[in-house]
């Protein structure tokens, strides 16, 4: 179990993470969500001890990092996976950690059969491509066989066979009742893995609760409708204040349930080919949520 | 503790440039020695300067050893290691004491080496070339003792210039500038500014004076002036070693 509380760390007069407090369950993967510059990163490093956090706390089943005495028996973080000399090879890499830590050379070989490297222990970490190098930081998170896992960003520069690995990685580790603590781009690869969100803009958190009920708190909803009398149909909701959105023999009606679509066609006789509610994705719910917190918008000549 | 030198040693050595620099802080100084010891006209010199010269290039080996402190610390930082070296042992004391150790044992092995490796070859190569003079000395432990010394000071100097600047060239060219100008052009103007001033009260200058074979001229003595030196690169030590524990890695 991980606790964040009170987290906040400034640089000078720039204040990154502002009383920033959630939790990780065991069990679960919880996804670590906000926008570039949001604090995410910082936010790790600080729980780890990396940076020195200005105030608050992060404790691992009650203890702060620091007093770990073999930390990576307890914490596997993945920070950043070019955090690797180019210079040495994948097997040396990890003997060294594994040294600091007490671990054999045969828990080193077991972990890069484990992430699949193990036909290229020797070659040099410079000649990996970005996906070899995430797989090596999975390998150096899994030395100490940690009940805490933190990795950010893991499947950056991964093919999709990578970015499937990488998700039946976080859930087994999940399965197996580590507590897994992701952050990530990919909202539509994070609506698949984690359980449980935090989500975070400006440094603050904006909430903290499972995906089911983010997106239901947060995303779009509306009622696509198909009928014979469409036209009748979409002028009766307009004339009572919703938005309409028609496109062939179907239209998106916003701000109303479905229920409402049914009755109001009913007590006009209007016959109803389909009336379905509809949910934004994961990707809706975080856009809307951090639209505010979002520090560089790109212009829509450049999104065309 | 001994985990984190373990594996402070292995970092140490797998990696190819750290390997390129031990062997030239090992073969610069032989180089040198059987060169000079093979076409050194040795008649009308005396057998002090031969002797001096079998142990002076000895010094070469000493900077280049202090390159491998600041390399040490600074591939840590250039190649993103640190973050994973400070969270498997989060006790930045403990890290940096292995590594200043680590380095320290290697320069005192490197010099070691490097020492018995230049008068043996050197004495050969002289006696097979006809010398005949005496290459002992009074002294001539102490004189091997001092570099063995310097070695492991300079190399922990590297250590501490290396976290000071975080930063390769920045840190070697502290670490060579130092007594090659720095200490020339500070202790110029200092010598103006303060009557009865000595440039032997510049710290590495006087360190690596200390490595002659006649010392008498030193204010301090031979190892007055090492632990002069020593002094300065403790406290440059106490200083690299609070700046880690403050700064974000």
């Amino acid at each position: 179990m991980i606790v964040v509380d009170e987290l906040t760390k400034k640089y000078g007069s720039t204040t990154a993470v502002e009383r920033l407090s959630f939790t990780v369950a065991p069990g679960r993967v919880t996804g670590f969500l906000g926008p570039n510059g949001s604090g995410k990163s910082t936010t790790m490093r600080c729980m780890i001890g990396l940076d020195r956090s200005s105030s608050g706390s992060a404790r691992f089943d009650g203890r702060a990092y620091r007093d770990l005495a073999r930390p990576l028996t307890e914490v596997g973080a993945l920070l950043d996976a070019g955090n690797a000399h180019s210079g040495r090879s994948a097997r040396n890499h990890l003997r060294w950690i594994a040294t600091s830590n007490g671990f054999s050379a045969r828990r080193v070989d077991e972990v890069l059969e484990m992430v699949g490297l193990q036909q290229v222990a020797k070659k040099r970490v410079g000649q990996f491509s970005l996906g070899m190098k995430q797989r090596l930081g999975i390998a150096a998170v899994m030395l100490g066989d940690p009940q805490v896992v933190i990795l950010d960003e893991p499947a950056n520069g991964l093919d999709p066979e990578g970015i499937r690995w990488i998700r039946e990685v976080l859930r087994n580790l999940a399965n197996q009742g580590r507590s897994v603590l992701v952050s990530s781009h990919l909202l539509a690869e994070m609506a698949m893995i984690a359980d449980d969100l935090v989500v975070i803009g400006r440094g603050r958190l904006v909430d903290q609760c499972t995906v089911t009920e983010f997106i239901d708190r947060h995303a779009t909803k509306w009622v696509t409708v198909r009928s014979p009398q469409l036209d009748r149909l979409t002028d009766l909701v307009r004339n009572a204040g919703h938005r309409v959105e028609s496109s062939g023999d179907a239209a998106d009606i916003h701000g109303v349930e479905a229920a409402a679509v049914g009755e109001l066609a009913a007590a006009n006789g209007i016959v109803l080919h389909q009336l379905a509610p509809q949910t934004g994705s994961l990707e809706d719910a975080f856009l809307r949520v951090t639209a505010d917190s979002v520090e560089y918008h790109g212009g829509t000549e450049a999104g065309r | 503790m001994i985990a984190t030198i373990r594996s402070e040693w292995l970092k140490l050595r797998t990696v190819r440039s750290n390997l390129v620099m031990i062997a030239v802080a090992l073969l610069i100084p032989i180089a040198i020695v059987l060169l000079t010891a093979s076409f050194i006209d040795f008649t009308g010199v005396s057998d002090t300067t031969i002797a001096e010269l079998l142990v002076g290039s000895g010094t070469s080996s000493v900077m280049v050893l202090g390159v491998i402190g600041v390399l040490a610390v600074t591939q840590e930082y250039s190649q993103g290691t640190i973050r994973i070296t400070l969270a498997a042992t989060p006790n930045r004391l403990r890290v940096y004491a292995a590594k200043v150790m680590v380095v320290a044992l290697l320069a005192a092995i490197v010099a070691a080496v490097v020492i018995g490796i230049c008068r043996l070859a050197g004495v050969a190569i002289l006696e097979g070339r006809g010398f005949v003079g005496e290459l002992g000395y009074d002294g001539e432990a102490e004189v091997y003792g001092a570099l063995v010394v310097m070695a492991m000071v300079v190399a922990m100097l590297g250590c501490a210039a290396g976290t000071l600047t975080r930063n390769p060239p920045g840190a070697i060219s502290a670490l060579l500038l130092w007594p090659l100008v720095v200490e020339n052009i500070v202790g110029g103007v200092l010598g103006v500014l303060i009557d009865g001033w000595k440039q032997d009260w510049m710290p590495f200058q006087t360190g690596l004076s200390a490595l002659s074979v006649s010392v008498h001229d030193l204010e301090f003595g031979r190892w007055g002036s090492i632990g002069y030196f020593s002094l300065w690169v403790g406290v440059l030590s106490v200083v690299a070693l609070r700046l880690l524990g403050r700064r974000d890695a």
